[in-house]
């Protein structure tokens, strides 16, 4: 495939943007997706910069139609994604399910807003309980949750990798503000980096013959016998769990001797990170800990954490009601650190914020 | 240079947002960490439009901030949206081409200025380079870039602008050059102190 990039670079552009050049990068063929805000440039980019590459679009009639040909491009070997926020990611839970249900790479880009319904066309970190165990299947999707500009070069990427290579739904999820704001980078050729990218192949239509020299696909979503969903599910599970440690990642600063941990994601983590330090510098021991992906969740890692430190409080702090909050509470089930929340639903949370919390609770 | 933030705010179409961008672009071709972020709200539909600007030789952290060292208000609505950005700290910037009610101002501020760039802008230069003024301003305020790096930034993204109208770079140079003047000597005469 045609280099993107060519010698690495550096770059001052809005996360929309770097969306879009790394799906290039990435390789990806094709972005179907239906325009809302906040990730409507990553469609308006894409549709400027594909055809210089020889890659596709396609703007379906709603965001339904956009995660199933997602679903179908993907089944015929393409390296497909979407982008989609806020009420359009409500509504592609259906193939989002599908896709977990159907073992399918598909690849999606989160860019959260506001909520409930069509809430604001902002920014918020609300869309954590939808993204990680939406739909109605089991929460078996990778979840990788950006903080900065670098980042959301970088797990694009590494979500395609993912998405063919565990076959997995894969989500990289981050939010308007990093949608919208602009902040310097270095973009490359994954290659470049030692790098290799997966190359998508066919998951139907394959060459031989069923029975024959080869096994059916069997890619169902749709079972007649109560015991054959079972089987498959806990299959899917059993796969699911064994490459856990494989996908798992988090940041962790100063947790070894600190007296409490906050805990972030996203976006907000660059406040948390702020706040340590100032902290510190105070002569609070606090400590920084970061899930990367929300979906497999570094509870182990967090569990040692607290384990080494001997905490006395966590604090999660989040731009919404709770939703990182509850899935560490299950994540990490069976500590007793008490768990404090500072909850700021739909709006920024920056460190003086969450130092002020710190010195409330400590 | 340590962390320096600047919340720009005015009506839709007055152009804080694209002034903004061309300081960050400009701070970025410094080699500055720079985040900008436009506040994206329903401007277009009749609000107060904000651009959050921060420039640092460090990582920056949080994307928005509570507290600016400069806050530039463009229009009275803007003044009111924006004196909550302002603490003990921060330079508060107006246009006075206009009388605003004193209770529009921050309660706290380390000076609050007042600039005529409307009226400058219309009587000396042209009002369409009304924003580039308050770019040179905000310039002239807190060093961010250099006068040469300002004027730069502003090739790079009116270029095509600047082919088809020769004029038009003057006008923008001079429209720069007089805001960082402007600022300059009210910084100097330290107008306007409010505790």
């Amino acid at each position: 495939m045609q280099a993107v990039i060519g010698e690495s670079k550096k770059a001052f552009m809005t996360g929309n943007e770097i969306v879009t050049w790394a799906a290039l990068a990435a390789g990806a063929e094709i972005m179907f997706g239906y325009p809302i805000t906040p990730q409507n440039e990553i469609m308006h980019y894409w549709t400027r910069l594909a055809p210089k590459y020889g890659r596709e679009f396609l703007q379906t009639e709603d965001e339904i139609s956009a995660g199933f040909t997602v679903c179908g491009a993907v089944q015929a070997g393409r390296k497909a994604f979407t982008a989609t926020a806020g009420p359009g990611n409500v509504l592609m839970q259906e193939p989002f399910g599908m896709a977990e249900a159907m073992r399918l790479p598909l690849v999606a880009v989160i860019q959260q807003r506001g909520g409930p319904s069509s809430g604001t066309v902002v920014y918020s970190q609300q869309e954590v309980t939808l993204t990680t165990f939406g739909g109605n299947g089991e929460g078996h999707r990778i979840v990788y949750s950006t903080a900065t500009h670098q980042e959301i070069f970088d797990y694009v990427i590494k979500g395609f990798n993912s998405a063919w290579k565990y076959r997995f739904p894969t989500f990289i999820m981050g939010d308007g503000y990093q949608a919208k704001m602009r902040e310097p980078l270095t973009i490359y050729e994954p290659r470049e980096r030692g790098i290799e990218m997966v190359a998508p192949y066919p998951l139907v239509g394959k060459p031989g013959h069923i029975g024959e020299n080869r096994d059916p696909a069997h890619l169902c979503n749709i079972y007649s016998l109560e015991e054959e969903l079972y089987e498959v599910v806990m299959r899917h599970a059993a796969d699911y769990e064994r490459i856990i440690p494989e996908i798992i990642e988090y940041e962790e600063k100063e947790c070894d001797d600190a007296d409490i941990i906050v805990v972030s994601h996203g976006v907000v983590s660059r406040a948390a990170d702020d706040a340590v330090k100032a902290l510190r510098a105070q002569g609070i021991k606090a400590g920084y800990f970061r899930p990367i992906t929300l979906r497999p969740f570094p509870q182990q890692q967090l569990r040692d954490a607290i384990a080494k430190s001997g905490a006395k409080k966590m604090l999660v702090a989040e731009s919404a009601y709770g939703q990182l909050y509850r899935l560490i509470r299950q994540e990490i089930y069976g500590e007793t650190i008490p768990i404090e929340g500072l909850f700021m639903p739909g709006v920024g949370i920056v460190d003086y914020d969450i130092i002020t919390k710190v010195k409330g609770i400590i | 240079m340590s962390l320096i933030r600047i919340a720009l705010a005015g009506e839709g179409g007055q152009g804080v947002q694209a002034i903004a961008e061309i300081m960050a672009e400009a701070a970025y071709n410094q080699n500055m960490q720079t985040i900008y972020i436009p506040n994206f709200g329903l401007e277009q539909r009749g609000g107060v439009s904000i651009a959050f600007l921060q420039v640092s030789d460090r990582r920056i952290g949080a994307p928005k901030f509570n507290k600016a060292d400069v806050v530039i208000a463009l229009s009275e609505r803007a003044i009111g949206r924006t004196a909550g950005y302002a603490d003990e700290n921060t330079i508060f910037v107006y246009d006075n081409s206009y009388p605003v009610p004193e209770a529009e101002f921050p309660k706290k501020a380390r000076k609050i200025i007042g600039i005529p760039a409307v009226e400058t802008a219309n009587n000396k230069l042209h009002p369409r380079v009304f924003n580039i003024i308050i770019m040179g301003a905000a310039i002239g305020l807190t060093k961010i870039v250099s006068f040469e790096a300002a004027q730069e930034a502003l090739v790079h993204k009116l270029g095509y602008k600047f082919e088809k109208d020769p004029n038009l770079k003057e006008l923008n140079f001079k429209a720069l050059q007089i805001g960082k003047e402007m600022a300059e000597a009210s910084l100097q005469e330290g107008v306007e102190v409010h505790a």
